[in-house]
């Protein structure tokens, strides 16, 4: 028999007039019976699993000649009046979309900024809103570790019993902590902002730089006696609102200005795990009528 | 023993001198998987039934506060074998049976891989739950009484020890279930053999439907779910027969561990149980939208990902057996891990649906019916996956209207939807679609009423498998509610039984391709030849039958 | 691919290149691994209930090392493979030296957990009744023991109807998957043996 015969397109005629099938045998359900026949003897008699087990012997030898030397096989002959109707062959058109077609959704952010605009961008943001807080500690209190012990005070809870006086002083405890607490800080926000800011409609810097601090502030007016009595005591909020502000406009500024990267979120999923190199076109089909 | 034999060449197919004996061994003898396929289904929709009258009967028992409908031992016997049945006499055999009847023709094979063992796996799973039925005879032994196990479907240590289950009904059960495990085994295997060694030309792996991959993966959790409960229960019949310890607490065993082995097959078995629902549904919701499945690699990775996340989920069936709080974290947080990818899944199918030209014919209604009442009984499970709230919740009726959700509403909604796509292919006649929507609704309905109310119920803090309960304590109103819900579903049923019945015999003809399918099993005639395709196909797409219907506009230019 | 496709040749093309693993290569594979997560559990079970048992005997005093039955066992490995490699070369003489010198190896094997098995419950009175250890000893060496026998009763087989006569070459592939099974029971031999006779006899 040639291929051609065996093979083909679905619903296609052959050649031949008979196919081989494996032949039927009733060896399977004896074998069956037996098996279950040996069980059913642990729950009545013995007699029965040993009635079971002759009947078992006689599937299983069954069984095997069925199979040994070689499976046993019957021709089926193919009958004419039962053949499948051809495949039709539809007459309506199709319209295969492609990513970024016009009326084709597309997943937002199409752009990022890199994380990289990020990090630079929190570390000056935090730069300048270290500096005002330090202009202020200067301008209030004579003294630009004030504001740093003041923040030191989320993790340094003794700091909260501290007198004005002693906030003053620059101690090197309160100092290591609050610098690395808001470095720390300052570049996972402005990374959040080099994520987030592509998802904004218009007005990035508006939102970076004024709503974004406004909410910001807003979140902390509440709990911030439950993270830092001893700076919600003594906190000035204008400033510390301008010193917010001051973070948000500086680092939505660099993250901003940064370079444009593309997303992979049009891709389809094989290419962005890599499995296939990008294609010209991608496509997602639907019936129109 | 040599001497018996059978004959070689067999009268021809629908010749008129066919007489009972040779329809009989048409049928027994038969290594076709499409008439295993059916057996299977219809032996699975026989015990439905059965089953269902049990919870009938339950129902009605609970109807009214204080009901005496039947006695405290049968009602225990009852709940017993109802929930055995309807996991391994209803969805094994279905699990078995749509994969048998679709498996080797959606890949473009003549047969399963081994046919016999094919053949052998049903039967003995026939024989398997007749041993279970049995014990309404012998459970006592041949001598006594009659006495089906009583001990709940996860037969829980040590109430299944000899002292406190006497007679053989617990060893029914345990041999029961062996038996008939034995054969979904033989069957997982021969799926996985099929879908590996059989695939027609061009029928990779990334090309086979969604149904073929999911059934694979279905088989891949019977293979490593199973062993486990088998496992156990030869440790039950050892004690019990041989006196061994294992669940055996005065001598040093844990009853515990019943717990962790029974589940580490239980809840992999309940995934085993939806899985046939997710196939069905990822084959007919593209076509019934006209649109292909939305997101197929992250479906097959959802599936697959389910297939090995939910090994590692089984104690949260066990929050109140005082675990140590680290592994109440571990499986309340695995848990809902297993969510992420079920979520996957819904929002697939949702997003398949969007934008398509939405044909609602029964077989969509149920699909959509399942992706509501799912997604309820997925929002409960994550209720209760939390620690504290199962402590609250565990063992009341809220996780009976949980699990029913899951499994009466979204399994059974699943396989409805198939046994309506595929009812056509399978007899070549069309059902009757206005009965159809009439099943529909109404079972939709039924099972709202049954198992909303028991959400209810068990908050207001009834336990699940008590006999009675008295008036006065809030729960007669839901109760009564689930009652009537529950024979509006066995009127649904019935309908759905006098359709199939009805459509078999007189029903009009179907055609080959009634649903302009995209799968192979559409290529060929309803109901199929023996040999399935005259040529075995060769494919290029993950939808075959679209590219020969459009040859100026092929899947393959695109994949 | 381009537009104007010679579907028949590509058919033809796809149906000659087209290579799907054997079936029962895949069935084989698919039944060991379930028949682990059989093993697993039992095992599984052992180690929890190490330690366990209420009264002795407990296995530091009664379990010997069964040295020369896991060399015969681990080594019938080897001679099958040698037996294999002789069917594969059609030589029929080595092919049933070899598959004797398993079948003794196995049979050894099983003579052996029969006799520590004796001098357990004789000697020792340690029963699957006695205490924890008797209870999990007994169900994983003889969950153990129960598929060397299977496999033996195959192996005999084979050899048995080969010096009747049948003609054993035609079974290459039948053979070589008996030959995995048994190397499954011996690699299942070394966990049972880490486990029962190492790790609860500390």
């Amino acid at each position: 028999m040639s291929i051609e015969d065996q093979h083909g397109e679905a619903g296609e005629r052959t050649q031949q007039t008979h196919i081989q099938l494996p032949a039927p045998t009733f060896f399977p359900i004896v074998f069956a019976f037996g098996v279950t026949l040996l069980f059913a003897g642990l729950l009545t008699f013995w007699l029965v699993s040993f009635i079971g087990f002759l009947v078992f012997f006689v599937g299983a030898l069954g069984w095997w000649r069925n199979v040994i030397p070689h499976e046993d096989h019957e021709l089926v002959s193919i009958e004419p009046e039962h053949r499948p109707a051809p495949v039709m062959v539809e007459t309506r058109s199709v319209v295969r979309l492609r990513a970024g077609e016009q009326a084709h959704r597309m997943r937002i952010p199409i752009e990022v900024h890199p994380y990289t605009a990020g990090i630079v961008g929190g570390l000056a943001g935090g730069a300048a809103m270290a500096a005002l807080a330090c202009l202020y500690g200067l301008v209030a209190e004579h003294s630009i570790w004030y504001p740093v012990n003041l923040l030191a005070g989320v993790v340094i809870p003794g700091l909260g019993h501290a007198t004005t006086e002693q906030l003053r002083q620059f101690m090197a405890g309160p100092f290591i902590a609050a610098l690395i607490g808001h470095i720390g800080i300052s570049i996972l926000v402005g990374v959040v902002y080099a994520a987030i800011l592509p998802m904004f409609p218009k007005y990035a810097p508006l939102w970076a730089g004024v709503l974004m601090p406004l909410f910001w502030s807003g979140l902390t007016y509440p709990v911030l006696d439950i993270i830092n009595p001893a700076l919600n005591r003594r906190i000035s909020w204008p400033w510390f609102v301008i010193c917010q502000l001051a973070f948000g406009l500086v680092g939505g500024f660099f993250v901003a200005r940064s370079t444009h990267i593309k997303t992979l979120q049009s891709l389809p999923m094989a290419e962005r795990a890599a499995l296939h190199y990008p294609t010209e076109q991608t496509s997602t089909t639907k019936d129109v009528h | 023993m040599a001497s018996i034999d059978y004959p070689l060449e067999r009268p021809k197919v629908g010749t008129k001198d066919w007489g009972f004996a040779e329809h009989m061994y048409d049928w027994v003898a038969t290594v076709d998987h499409k008439k295993l396929g059916i057996m299977y289904i219809v032996s699975a929709l026989l015990f439905l039934v059965i089953a269902g009258i049990m919870a009938l009967v339950i129902r009605t028992q609970l109807a009214l506060p204080n009901g005496h409908v039947v006695a405290p031992d049968t009602y225990n016997r009852l709940f017993t074998m109802h929930g055995t049945t309807m996991v391994f006499l209803l969805g094994m055999p279905l699990v078995a049976g749509f994969s048998n009847y679709l498996v080797p023709l959606m890949i473009g094979a003549r047969d399963m891989a081994f046919p016999r063992l094919n053949a052998f796996g049903f039967w003995i799973f026939l024989f398997g739950g007749f041993l279970l039925y049995f014990s309404y005879l012998g459970g006592s032994g041949l001598y006594g009484a009659g006495s089906a196990p009583d001990v709940g479907w996860f037969a829980y240590a040590p109430l299944t020890e000899k002292p406190f289950s006497l007679g053989h009904s617990t060893d029914y059960w345990a041999l029961g279930i062996i038996v008939s495990g034995i054969g979904t085994i033989a069957s997982a295997i021969n799926v996985i053999a099929t879908t590996f060694s059989l695939r027609c030309p061009g029928m990779t792996l990334s090309r086979m439907p969604m149904f073929v991959w999911v059934m694979l993966i279905d088989s891949w959790l019977i293979l490593v779910a199973f062993p486990p409960l088998t496992a156990a229960q030869i440790m039950l019949l050892l004690d019990r027969y041989l006196g061994a310890n294992f669940f055996y607490t005065q001598r040093g065993g844990s009853a515990v561990l019943w717990q962790h082995l029974f589940w580490i097959f239980g809840h992999p078995e309940v995934y085993i149980l939806i899985f046939p629902a997710f196939a069905i549904l990822s084959e007919v919701i593209p076509i019934f939208s006209r649109k292909p499945i939305f997101g197929r690699p992250a479906m097959v990775g959802a599936v697959v990902a389910i297939g090995f996340i939910s090994l590692g989920v089984w104690a949260h069936h066990m929050f109140a057996v005082g675990m140590t709080s680290y592994a109440n974290s571990f499986f309340a947080a695995s848990t809902m891990l297993v969510g992420i990818p079920t979520g996957i899944k819904i929002f697939n199918w949702t997003a398949t649906m969007y934008g398509g030209k939405v044909n609602l014919k029964t077989p969509m209604l149920f699909c959509c019916g399942f992706l509501l009442q799912f997604l309820i009984a997925g929002l409960t499970g994550i209720m209760l996956a939390i620690a504290p709230f199962d402590w609250q919740l565990h063992d009341s009726y809220f996780v009976v209207g949980h699990f029913h959700f899951t499994l009466a509403e979204g399994l059974v909604f699943g396989i409805f939807a198939g046994l309506y796509y595929w009812f056509p292919k399978i007899t070549g006649r069309m059902y009757n679609e206005k009965l159809g929507k009439w099943h529909f609704w109404l079972f939709v309905i039924g099972v709202n009423l049954t198992f909303i109310p028991m959400h209810f119920a068990g908050i207001l803090g009834m336990p699940r498998r008590i006999y009675t309960y008295q008036a006065g304590r809030g729960w007669e109103f839901w109760q009564f509610s689930a009652t009537i819900g529950a024979y509006i579903q066995a009127i649904a049923v019935a309908i759905y039984v006098w359709n199939v019945v009805h459509s078999a015999i007189k029903g009009e003809p179907a055609g080959d391709d009634p649903w302009d399918g995209w799968t192979l099993e559409w290529a060929t005639t309803s109901p199929p030849p023996e040999y399935n395709f005259e040529k075995l196909p060769v494919v290029r797409s993950s939808r075959p039958l679209w590219d020969l219907k459009h040859p100026h506009d092929p899947d393959w230019k695109y994949e | 691919m381009a537009d104007a496709l010679d579907l028949t040749a590509d058919a033809l093309t796809l149906e000659r290149e087209w290579k799907t693993p054997d079936r029962g290569t895949v069935g084989i594979i698919f039944l060991i691994i379930t028949e682990s997560v059989l093993f697993l559990t039992f095992v599984a079970v052992y180690l929890v209930y190490i330690g366990a048992s209420v009264t002795g005997p407990y296995p530091k005093d009664v379990l010997e090392t069964p040295i020369l039955a896991t060399v015969c066992l681990l080594s019938s490995s080897l001679t099958i493979v040698a037996a294999e490699w002789a069917l594969e070369r059609n030589r029929i003489g080595m092919f049933r030296i070899w598959w004797l010198v398993t079948i003794v190896l196995g049979l050894y094997f099983l003579f052996d957990t029969g006799m520590e098995w004796k001098k357990l419950i004789y000697v020792d009175h340690l029963t699957i009744s006695t205490n924890l250890f008797g209870t999990t000893f007994y169900s994983l060496v003889g969950l153990h023991a129960s598929h060397v026998t299977v496999g033996m009763i195959f192996l005999l087989l084979v050899i048995g109807v080969n010096l009747l006569g049948f003609p054993i070459e035609t079974q290459k592939r039948r053979v070589k998957f008996l030959s995995w099974y048994w190397h499954f029971v011996d690699a299942v031999w070394v966990i049972v043996f880490t486990v029962v006779y190492i790790i609860s006899t500390r």
